[in-house]
């Protein structure tokens, strides 16, 4: 199975990367605490709590007096992400025993959150000034079509009915992991970017976020801010409106561009603006395995590897497109048939079944989607031969080792070859052996090495 | 891949069902107690830190996941009742810790009340055991639980906190015993961590066979650890560790005249009930034993 | 493969265990006639399939020449059968099994059977396993034995018992007969020549032999060493025993009478059942270079034809051995089952006119028919048969099962061949699920058949039509019963009264608190001293300070670190006591040597224990000697324990401690014991329960 390299939900890594100073600062934010506590493993999020009141350090050793020795290495899991993420803070001993200690902004933060509550810089505006505000179903059609135009601009520019206000950089950026241009040439979706589509919303989101903050510093912007703002966005409440004066400057530009994935709603009133948090903005803090902003699905397949959609959204159509032969497309449904064809298109294409089978399972329509199993199984078995039929050659980096001196410094090269696990061929006449090309440093190491 | 096989909850989203026990004897005599200066402060608490620790422990439940829901029922001695329920706040509430806490002590403070007028309105005698209706609260919780059971395939896993502070009630035994078994069919493990001066046979026993944890914390003024360290952790993590277990649950037998601990004994066939010698009638239900059979230490007679 | 006509020269081997017989009783008049001496020295070890060699026999040439083939034929020249039953004598431990009837009384038919004869005994078992006797006897307890003339009408043997009363056996033949007379008259000779007194000592018993004394006879000793073989466990403990003495071999066994018995049991309990596969698999062998078929038929495969093909059976009980020989008729069964196997329709049918006994076998199966009526009828009448009969793929191409290399799809047309594939799968699962009811190895054909006419007679329960369908009425109702129609469904139970609850959850509760500590001390009820109106009070009063306060004491960070060390500590101390299985485990911790050498020592205290106790209240002189010899032993071993405790690493001390703490305990109690009674005995003085204290 190819690697998939779109990995959206370590956005915690990046927040991890930022350099103690700035982390340390982040967490003067009851919010970004929170959020951080929320991507902990289970284990760390108990540790944490049962640390929280305690502010001298505790050791290791106690620590790991709770853990059922099946279970050490959940608990090395859970520490070591503590530590990235500075909310735990190892003091060594002299004694070389090692105590935990709670970082004591985070602590304090925690503490505060406990007992007040966290306080959001701004307070939502009272309805006097915004008279009326678009009811919750109003704002989550508003989010999915500007989200879906959004993606339908990042893959197939031309398609897209209205653009939106993201400078064509900016697009770039975005399109860099997804879309491959070449001169002369229609930009194509690479591999990335076929996963990235079949992904769920929440994790498109993150992708895209990620990227914008990532990008962020091309343009100037410190991306410890755009972090905080975002996370504190992600806790304000659904629907109400907050006033555009309470926000910096690099928050009121970051806003404008949020609005166009979605994520926010700006209205203008008399005298004032403001803008209205969307369900894809305060699902941010929820970790990715929720994903309780799950749409409604829409594809049923058949037993007779037909597929329809029930859909009236091109990117719909341009997603079964990628793996499908689509037959007809009528007012609000999308017929088309999974082929040997399409799929060897789709495997091409660097998508795996896995990927094409949970996206129909995800997105099966509400009719089929209590039915276990969801897609019929001799479908989703044919797609897995299919691809398995593709699989039958697997290319792997070797490198080839010749002109041995001696059959004995020959022989030894492959035992040790062979000891590694990377041993691929050998030809003792010859005395040439190939072997895994991870494995060359280890491989020249040993044959320098003076015997 | 992780990221496409999304599951609908993370694993450690938990429903949690917190009863409290609001029996106003035992706060007022603990209080009472303490201020009589018995020297051992730890061993009591006052209600109100107990409703702080609490609320913070609630708080720090909904904290830890987005999923997660936090219930409490008050357990009075007249009545029981839904106190909170931070499912029907919506998932917005996480930034109000300050108006969850006050929506909760306005809300026991009515309970409170009506528990107060129930208990006029039957004129209860004075002076007579009063003991908590924890069987009461124990089957409201498991109403809600089952109501959440039946609401979808996709529901947090549920467990009970029983925070109880006064003695058991035996004419509650065998509601309590129906509740807990029902509990463990459903699977809902009841962890109990005792406030009050004794250990509750009851709770120990509800633990025990649902697979709880039961505690009374030595230490009552740092309850608010003893809750954040054992009590919130979530049913997935524990299969990873070690939780304070009683040494063992005895169920050895006591017999009902004696009140003596016995390992065999003779038992009346109508009711259950168990006596270390042999009678003619059986006192709790009243049902004639008419086979007067052999004295049991009779036969290692006849052996020498 | 090649048709075989009906006139095609056809050999048929029939090889296997009870033909040996078969062909004893019916080929002998027909001429040539053998044995290989190797047959008949297997006559002696009942386990083995007797005359597992083949025998060869070549008898009058009728339309068909029948060869039983000999594998080489020409290395043996075999004595005639008179000669063979003359030499009996010079094989000292030889054995013979002879098929005869067991009659009480002259007049009555008897009771088909196996009579066995060996040195000392002979035994007599009936084909059918459940009728009556089946008996045992040794020879020491017969008197003499006569027998009617050569010639006669009846072969008959009577064994006359020094206790009065006869044994009758009726034999198919003079020849056999005189082969179990010469048999008895040889070994009573010999028993009179070397013991008479022990003739007149011994007991006529029909069941097991006595176990009194050492005397034990072979085979009791041998069911032992077969005991002690299997169990290594139980010949350690007999090893430490009984070969130094400190208990008798009787003794010894005297407390494991279950396992001997069972070990009886077990021979004839268990029996194999039929094989899963078809008849089908009867196939014949061709040789490529002959028109020879070849059908191998052996006892098993006869008791499956019998068991699968009733109407075969039926047939092999009306025409053996009065219209044919059993020989012909297996050879006629083959002829029609080659038939019905190569199709070959219009000879099967040619065949089938001329010879009404062929076409016997060809016809449907008449008996399969009727059961299979009466089956219908019983049917579940909500089963809907119509519901499946599409699933039937036989009649599609490319469906059906490999039978003999080629495909047996049904033939619609042929009569003959209908009762098919369907039918033979079923009736054969029937028959492998139904269980095999009788020995095969008991050796006659004859005896194969009779047994299955008495296993039909007891299984088949004939119902009368009357009670089946008014089973099928209810069974009817049962199934079509409305259940918005009935009634409420309610077990009639009266409530439990109990007087006063509170007496009895008090005593559950003051129990839990006893082992949880408590003691009930404290307090068990709250003080009462302050009013209903008081507390209420109070806690409005906590709530409003609850809310002014805030949450501004939650907890202190050093109370938390208490706690939490607290916690700690409990955890770190509860972990090493709180084992699954606390036996298993604390064993398992041990160094396997010592595990096993403190589990040795637990089963010998266990045994000695055993015969010590067994042994009391002491009656007799044989007792107290007993009890004396285990008691020495039982010291030993306490000795050898206290070793092990004292030697043992310091790691391991205590859990070694744990366990041979009670093992000490076991054996002080049999010490006490041993010193109370010993003392009791000496202050009565000489004769205390009617026996002398012997030194």
């Amino acid at each position: 199975m190819p690697q998939v390299r779109i990995v959206a939900k370590n956005f915690m890594d990046m927040v991890a990367a930022l350099p103690a100073m700035k982390l340390d600062k982040l967490y003067e934010s009851t919010f970004i605490c929170e959020a951080v506590l929320r991507y902990l493993p289970p284990l760390a999020k108990k540790y944490a709590l049962q640390m929280l009141f305690i502010e001298s350090p505790v050791t290791a050793k106690s620590m790991e007096e709770w853990v059922l020795p099946e279970a050490l290495s959940k608990h090395r899991v859970a520490t070591d992400r503590l530590l990235q993420l500075r909310v735990f803070l190892e003091i060594g001993d002299r004694k070389k025993e090692a105590s935990y200690k709670m970082n004591p902004t985070f602590q304090r933060s925690m503490q505060k959150y406990l007992v007040q509550g966290g306080t959001l810089p701004r307070e939502p505006m009272p309805l006097s000034v915004t008279n009326r505000l678009p009811t919750l179903e109003d704002l989550e059609a508003y989010a999915n079509k500007q989200w879906e135009c959004f993606l339908l601009q990042l893959i197939n520019s031309s398609q897209a009915e209205r653009l939106t206000n993201f400078s064509t950089s900016m697009i770039k950026v975005f399109q860099r992991g997804i879309l491959s241009s070449r001169e002369n040439e229609a930009p194509r979706l690479t591999e990335n970017g076929f996963q990235f589509l079949l992904m769920d919303t929440n994790a498109q989101l993150w992708y895209i976020i990620r990227e914008y903050i990532t990008s962020s510093e091309d343009r100037g912007v410190d991306p410890t801010d755009l972090i905080s703002f975002l996370l504190e966005l992600s806790f304000h409440t659904l629907g109400e409106a907050y006033s555009m004066n309470s926000l910096t400057d690099v928050q009121s530009k970051a806003i404008k561009d949020l609005a166009d994935l979605g994520l926010v709603k700006l209205q203008q009133g008399r005298k004032e603006s403001w803008f209205i948090p969307t369900k894809l903005v305060t699902n941010l803090s929820v970790s990715l395995s929720d994903s309780s902003s799950r749409k409604q699905g829409f594809v049923m397949v058949e037993t007779n590897f037909r597929i329809y959609a029930y859909s009236t959204l091109k990117l719909h159509s341009e997603i079964l497109k990628l793996f499908s032969r689509i037959e007809y497309q009528l007012p609000n449904l999308i017929v088309g048939a999974i082929t040997k064809e399409s799929l060897y298109a789709a495997f091409e294409n660097g998508i795996t079944a896995e990927q094409i089978i949970s996206f129909l399972k995800q997105n099966a329509h509400p009719r089929v989607a209590e039915r276990v199993p969801a897609v019929p199984e001799n479908v989703t078995d044919q797609i897995r031969l299919w691809e398995t039929d593709r699989n039958r050659i697997e290319m792997i980096l070797s490198h080839l080792y010749e002109d041995f001196p001696s059959k004995e410094v020959f022989e030894a090269a492959s035992d040790y070859a062979r000891e590694l696990g990377g041993l691929l061929w050998e030809d003792s006449k010859k005395m040439r052996l190939i072997v895994n090309g991870e494995l060359h440093q280890q491989m020249r190491d040993f044959l320098r090495r003076p015997k | 891949m992780t990221s496409v096989q999304t599951k609908l909850y993370s694993d450690d989203a938990s429903l949690v069902v917190v009863l409290i026990d609001v029996n106003p004897y035992f706060w007022a005599t603990a209080a009472s107690g303490v201020g009589g200066g018995v020297n051992h402060s730890s061993a009591t608490i006052p209600f109100a830190k107990f409703l702080n620790s609490m609320i913070a422990f609630l708080n720090s439940l909904t904290l830890l996941n987005q999923s997660n829901q936090v219930v409490l029922i008050a357990t009075g001695i007249n009545s029981c009742g839904y106190i909170y329920d931070s499912g029907t706040k919506g998932s917005e509430g996480s930034g109000k810790v300050m108006e969850v806490s006050s929506e909760i002590l306005r809300r026991l403070e009515e309970f409170v009340d009506r528990d107060k007028k129930l208990g006029k309105l039957q004129g209860m005698a004075v002076g007579s055991n009063v003991s908590s209706l924890v069987s009461g609260s124990l089957s409201l919780a498991l109403c809600y639980i089952q109501r959440v059971f039946r609401s979808g395939a996709i529901h947090p896993q549920p467990r009970i906190l029983c925070l109880q502070a006064s003695p058991d009630g035996p004419e509650q035994y065998v509601a309590i015993m129906n509740a807990i078994f029902s509990a463990q069919r459903s699977m809902v493990p009841i962890d109990s961590c005792v406030v009050g001066m004794q250990n509750s046979a009851f709770l120990q026993q509800a633990s025990y066979i649902t697979g709880g944890v039961y505690l009374k914390p030595p230490q009552l003024d740092g309850l608010f650890e003893y809750l954040a360290s054992v009590f919130a952790t979530d049913l997935q993590s524990r299969n990873f560790l070690h939780l304070p277990k009683p040494a063992g649950v005895d169920f050895r037998a006591s017999c009902f005249c004696h009140k003596k601990t016995i390992d065999m004994g003779y038992v009346c066939s109508v009711c259950l009930s168990i006596f270390c010698k042999h009678h003619k009638k059986c006192s709790t239900c009243g049902s004639e034993f008419n086979h007067v059979p052999q004295n049991p230490n009779s036969a290692s007679n006849l052996k020498s | 493969m090649q048709t075989s006509g009906p006139n095609r020269d056809r050999s048929i081997n029939l090889s296997g265990s009870f033909f040996g017989l078969l062909i004893w009783r019916h080929l002998d008049c027909s001429g040539c006639f053998s044995f290989s001496r190797e047959a008949l020295l297997r006559l002696d070890r009942p386990k083995e399939r007797l005359f597992s060699s083949p025998v060869r026999l070549r008898p009058a040439r009728r339309k068909h020449r029948i060869r039983l083939l000999f594998p080489d034929e020409s290395a043996l020249q075999y004595p005639k059968p008179e000669a063979f039953c003359n030499s009996i004598p010079t094989w000292e431990m030889a054995s013979i099994n002879i098929a005869a009837k067991y009659k009480i009384s002259l007049k009555e038919p008897g009771i088909a059977g196996v009579l066995r004869m060996a040195e000392e005994r002979f035994t007599f078992t009936p084909h059918d396993p459940r009728s009556d006797p089946k008996f045992d006897g040794p020879f020491r307890g017969v008197k003499a034995h006569k027998f009617s003339k050569d010639g006669s009408k009846q072969a008959l043997l009577n064994i006359q018992l020094h206790e009065g009363g006869a044994y009758i056996f009726d034999f198919e033949s003079f020849s056999e007969r005189n082969v179990c007379r010469d048999f008895v008259g040889r070994v009573l000779a010999k028993l009179q020549s070397v013991a008479p007194a022990k003739v007149d000592k011994a007991v006529p018993n029909k069941t097991a032999p006595s176990v009194s004394g050492e005397q034990l006879s072979a085979m009791e000793m041998e069911r032992r060493m077969k005991l002690l073989r299997e169990d290594s466990e139980l010949q350690k403990l007999h090893k430490q025993f009984v070969m130094t003495g400190i208990l008798t071999e009787s003794e010894f066994w005297a407390t494991r009478k279950n396992l001997l018995d069972d070990a009886v049991h077990n021979l004839t309990k268990q029996r194999t059942g039929f094989k899963s596969s078809m008849l089908a698999d009867i196939r014949p062998s061709i040789d490529g270079r002959s028109n020879k078929v070849h059908f191998n038929l052996t006892a098993e495969i006869i008791d499956q034809i019998f068991a699968e093909k009733p109407a075969v059976h039926r047939a092999f009980l009306e025409f053996v051995p009065n219209k044919m020989s059993a020989k012909d008729f297996w050879k006629k069964y083959c002829e029609a089952d080659l038939l019905h196997k190569t199709k070959n329709v219009v000879a099967a049918a040619a065949e089938a006119a001329e010879d009404e006994e062929l076409a016997m076998f060809l016809k449907r199966d008449d008996i399969l028919a009727n059961e299979v009526r009466q089956k219908i009828k019983r049917v579940d009448p909500t089963l809907d048969m119509e519901a499946d009969q599409a699933d039937d793929y036989l009649h599609l191409p490319g469906h059906g099962i490999l039978h003999g290399g080629r495909k047996d799809t049904s033939d619609a047309e042929n009569e003959l061949s209908r009762r098919t594939l369907s039918q033979d799968l079923n009736r054969h699962a029937a028959v492998v699920l139904e269980g095999r009811t009788l020995d095969v190895e008991s050796g006659d054909i004859m005896a194969v058949a009779e047994a299955h006419v008495m296993s039909k007679k007891g299984s088949s329960i004939e119902t009368s039509d009357k009670s089946e369908n008014q089973e099928r009425q209810e069974k009817a109702c049962r199934m079509t019963e409305l259940e918005d129609l009935q009634g409420p469904r309610r077990l009639p139970y009266a409530s439990l009264c109990i007087k006063d609850p509170r007496d009895y959850f008090d005593s559950q509760q003051a129990n839990a608190l006893n082992s949880l500590g408590d003691n009930g001390v404290g307090f068990t009820s709250i003080d009462n001293s302050l009013s209903l109106e008081e507390s209420y009070t109070y806690l409005i009063k906590q709530i409003s300070e609850a809310k002014v306060k805030g949450h501004i004491d939650i907890v202190e960070p050093d109370v938390a670190l208490k706690v939490l060390d607290g916690l700690n500590n409990h955890l770190s101390s509860t972990k090493h006591h709180i084992v699954k299985n606390p036996l298993v485990s604390v064993l398992d911790r041990l160094p396997v040597a010592i595990k096993d050498e403190l589990m040795d020592h637990w089963t010998l205290i266990q045994e000695l224990l055993r015969h010590f106790w067994s042994s009391y209240p002491i009656t007799t002189g044989y007792l107290y000697n007993k009890v004396l010899r285990i008691k020495e032993a039982m010291a030993q071993i306490y000795h050898k324990l206290q070793e092990i405790k004292e030697s043992v690493h310091s790691d391991c001390r205590h859990l070694v401690f744990l366990l041979v703490q009670p093992m000490l305990q076991a054996l002080d109690a049999a010490f006490a014991q041993y010193e109370a009674d010993d003392q009791k005995r000496s202050a009565k003085g000489a004769k205390p329960n009617g026996f002398f204290k012997q030194g």
